[in-house]
């Protein structure tokens, strides 16, 4: 391999016998030339192996800038061109496309950082000037090394797989599906709905969840785009953005639509578990609908609890029941796919605030089934047959968790984030308690309260006038809850207040409610076959927070909702809308446009080792047994170049980081005396 | 800003003598927290120079031994933060290759403060800004290392001017 960083260097392409470089040299109005001095950089550069042409100016990514440099190429026959300006992040793509326009292949252009990295972090100007000059001579040498490159283009099949059914997986079901796109929506648990169905009345609108998501479901469903599978699992998935393959493993329901009779066969059903709908407040049957108004509206069967003893069979008449059919595998094609699993709520310990140890703690969520009159009491409050006259709220229950204080999770992580929307459920519901039964006290423990978004501080604002009382806790020292010595309360809450300043108070309580926060679903399957980031807080991870965020480093794949983190109804639909627009805008164009920086196997170099399938994250690579050699498949290489640094035969190159290229930079960069002149 | 007075007892003879770090930084989390040090206007030492690659997993330790072959003083190696890496994994395989190497570059003479990897996320220019200048002040007290010259003391491999398969490296 040749490391000399000279212009008549063998590794070029060919297409020159000898690189024409060009540097312009920006002053960035100033950003740059005010700490470095540009006319003499440009001077120096003038004289660096390969460059005929170097230059400055005021502004080159304004158009008269970008018009010099298209004029320069032609004029001076350039075959390389090296802007030094600002980030690479700001302009890369401006100048690629400016150097394209003059019929130069925009790989051949070599961006150089001489603002964030030299003049907005150096003062001293001999040192600025200095460092500057080394970065372009680093650049040119690269640059002399660089190769014409392709962007790739990849057909893309015009269909998504939406995985997750929640309001978050039907709002991007309904958007692909209205713009035409084939949509495949699948969801685990044999009803759609999620999350939502389940919860009682939703801010901002204080409207029935059931009436936000009956309307939403019914476009999904009444949709001739959409193809729904309930009661589906992810079974295996292989291919790449523009045709991924996924298998479906779809257990059967039990019930069809034939059986006529669906409420009396519930009726009959002898079994009975714990009711997941109502969080354990209830009990159902093996054969059940969770809620009145459900889709499908056909029952289906809990086969942990169901013993096959036929009574379902009898009373329907042998009529849609088929207690034997099993389950079947579905491969679904897609070109792109949707991530919408939702999240969970944090599962709160035994004995954590006296959950599970008094049956008057429970969750938020659970209290949000006691309020709603479909609920397991039909919305009354009560607790072992007492009516509820006080309760209190706890925050930040599996939240803003500290080391030392909290135990860890199973994973040996502690959440130490904020679940962002419990404060406000909380505060919402201390409304409703307050509208419903105005006379009962209501105490709100918290070590930080935030009802963030818009018009939702009006809550905050109307309980603290409604006499619902805020004591606020040390998390060093969290409140103790224990029964009543004295009885005069089932429970009561000892807790320092820092309002009062740290005045001990016993809050005798009917009810405490615990505001649970959220964690990440399980999601090692759908991690794993799809290849997905995983953040430090179990959720999975966008490209960027800002930028892209919702789509996900393994092109093809977007997140929708709360899969993400923590999020309320508006934020989640909010982020499935922007998945969905994503989606199409992605499937509209028919190909995808990739970054050409693929790794390349060189055929007689390589050994056939498998060093380079073992590290690759995304599975690209194969051994074609055959010729007994590695293969990338271009389509799945995101372009790490984990593999070119692993081949022990160095027969793997990354297209625009190769050796050669890399190591001309490096070279430059040492190249400059070891002992500089005095900073005088 | 400069830095005679506080030059090392090792360099009595060139007060002027600056450390020339290399710096191999991953695009999408180390290289944008140097670009966050410069919006920021957080000043540092001029001394490492960036070189960019799209993920730590293309570090090559080859690059590392090479840069060290041909002068450079030190050299820095940061990535993503662990679990943060935009090619999913691509930074832990940095994470074994690196302490592998600096236990070899320690066995031939290279002392530890002179190799440093780390992780620089999208958002933490102000850490990058303070290692480099940590690993600037560090290898200024220990003075130039001129491996080269090391080698060719010793009469072996790079030292001799040879890469480890005979290659000319002069």
């Amino acid at each position: 391999m040749d490391l000399q960083p000279s212009a008549q260097s063998e590794a070029d392409n060919g297409n020159t016998a000898s690189p024409r470089v060009g540097v312009f040299i920006c002053h960035c109005g100033g950003n740059i030339s005010d700490v470095v001095d540009v006319g003499q950089v440009s001077q120096e550069s003038s004289r660096l192996p390969g460059v005929v042409c170097s230059m400055t100016h005021m502004f080159f990514c304004s158009d008269p800038g970008q018009n010099l440099i298209e004029q320069k190429i032609r004029e001076e026959k350039l075959t390389r061109v090296i802007v030094a300006a600002c980030s690479p992040s700001l302009h890369e793509m401006t100048f690629r496309r400016c150097v394209a326009r003059a019929g130069l292949n925009q790989y051949l252009f070599e961006h150089c950082n001489i603002r964030e990295q030299v003049s907005w972090v150096i003062s001293d100007k001999k040192q600025a000037t200095r460092k500057a000059g080394r970065l372009i001579r680093a650049a040119a040498s690269r640059a002399v090394h660089l190769k014409p490159l392709q962007r790739r283009r990849i057909p893309i099949h015009p269909s998504a797989l939406i995985i997750g059914g929640g309001v978050a997986g039907l709002t991007t079901a309904r958007d692909l599906a209205q713009s035409g796109i084939q949509v495949t929506l699948i969801e685990s648990s044999p009803f759609l709905g999620g999350r939502l169905a389940s919860l009682h009345r939703i801010y901002p609108t204080g409207m029935k969840a059931r009436d936000v998501l009956g309307p939403l479901i019914e476009e999904v469903a009444g949709n001739p785009n959409v193809t729904i599978y309930t009661n589906a699992q992810l079974e295996n998935a292989s291919g790449f953005i523009g045709d991924f393959r996924t298998t479906i493993r779809v257990t059967p329901r039990g019930v069809t639509s034939e059986c006529l009779n669906p409420q009396e066969v519930i009726d009959a059903c002898p079994e009975e578990s714990l009711d997941p709908f109502n969080l354990g407040l209830s009990k159902r049957k093996a054969i059940y609908k969770p809620y009145d108004g459900c889709y499908p509206p056909v029952p289906a069967i809990d086969w942990r609890t169901c013993t096959k003893c036929g009574v379902c069979f009898e009373v329907a008449g042998g009529k849609g029941i088929d207690l034997e059919e099993q389950p079947k595998l579905v491969e679904v094609r897609s070109g792109v796919i949707v991530l919408a699993v939702g999240l969970n709520t944090y599962p709160v310990r035994h004995a954590e605030y006296g959950f599970g140890e008094f049956p008057e703690v429970v969750t938020l969520h659970q209290m949000n089934r006691l309020l709603d009159p479909q609920g397991p009491t039909g919305g009354l409050l009560m607790v072992n047959g007492r009516q509820v006259r006080s309760v209190g709220f706890m925050h930040c229950v599996g939240s803003l968790q500290r080391k030392g204080i909290h135990k860890p999770m199973r994973d040996g992580k502690i959440n130490e984030y904020c679940s962002r929307v419990c404060c406000t459920t909380t505060v919402h519901t201390a409304a409703e308690l307050k509208e419903r039964f105005p006379e009962m006290q209501i105490y709100d423990f918290h070590e930080d309260i935030r009802t963030y978004g818009r018009k939702h501080e009006d809550y905050y604002d109307a309980v603290s006038q409604k006499g619902v009382v805020f004591i606020r806790f040390d998390p060093l020292r969290p409140p103790r809850v224990q029964r009543d010595p004295k009885g005069k309360a089932p429970l009561v809450v000892t807790t320092f207040d820092r309002l009062t300043f740290g005045e001990e108070l016993e809050v005798p309580l009917d009810l405490l409610v615990l505001a649970q926060g959220f964690v990440a679903r399980d999601m090692s399957k759908l991690v794993d076959l799809y290849r997905c980031s995983v953040g430090s807080d179990r959720f999975l991870m966008e490209v960027h927070p800002k930028l892209r965020p919702v789509e996900m480093a393994a092109s093809g794949l977007f997140l929708s909702g709360s899969v993400q983190g923590p999020m309320d109804i508006s934020e989640s639909t909010a982020a499935a809308a922007a998945a969905a627009a994503k989606a199409a805008s992605m499937i509209r164009t028919g190909v995808i446009d990739l970054d050409p920086f693929v790794a390349r196997v060189e055929e007689n170099l390589c050994s056939g080792c498998k060093v380079c399938l073992t590290v690759c994250p995304f599975q690209a690579i194969s051994r074609d047994e055959a010729r007994g050699i590695a293969v990338v498949n271009e389509a799945l290489c995101m372009g790490c170049g984990t593999c070119a640094a692993s081949c022990p035969s160095n027969a793997i190159f990354q297209d625009g980081f190769e050796d050669a290229q890399v190591k001309a930079e490096v070279l430059a960069l040492l190249e400059e005396p070891s002992l500089v002149a005095a900073a005088d | 800003m400069t830095h005679t007075e506080t030059a090392p007892q090792g360099a009595v003879e060139a007060p002027t003598w600056e450390p020339r770090i290399v710096g191999f930084l991953c695009y999408w989390c180390s290289y944008t927290g140097a670009d966050g040090a410069g919006s920021a206007r957080i000043k540092y030492t001029p001394n490492v120079d960036i070189v960019k690659v799209m993920c730590s997993g293309r570090i090559d330790p080859e690059l590392v031994t090479m840069a060290f072959s041909r002068g450079a003083d030190g050299v820095l190696v940061l990535g993503c933060h662990p679990g943060d890496c935009h090619y999913i994994n691509g930074n832990h395989k940095t994470m074994v290759r690196m302490p592998l190497l600096r236990r070899i570059l320690e066995d031939f003479g290279i002392e530890p403060q002179r190799f440093r990897h780390d992780w620089v996320s999208a958002a933490e220019g102000e850490k990058f800004s303070r290692l480099v200048t940590e690993m600037t002040e560090q290898i200024r007290a220990l003075g130039p290392l001129d491996w080269p010259k090391r080698m060719r003391d010793l009469g072996v491999g790079h030292g001799a001017g040879l890469g480890p398969w005979g290659e000319d490296h002069r």
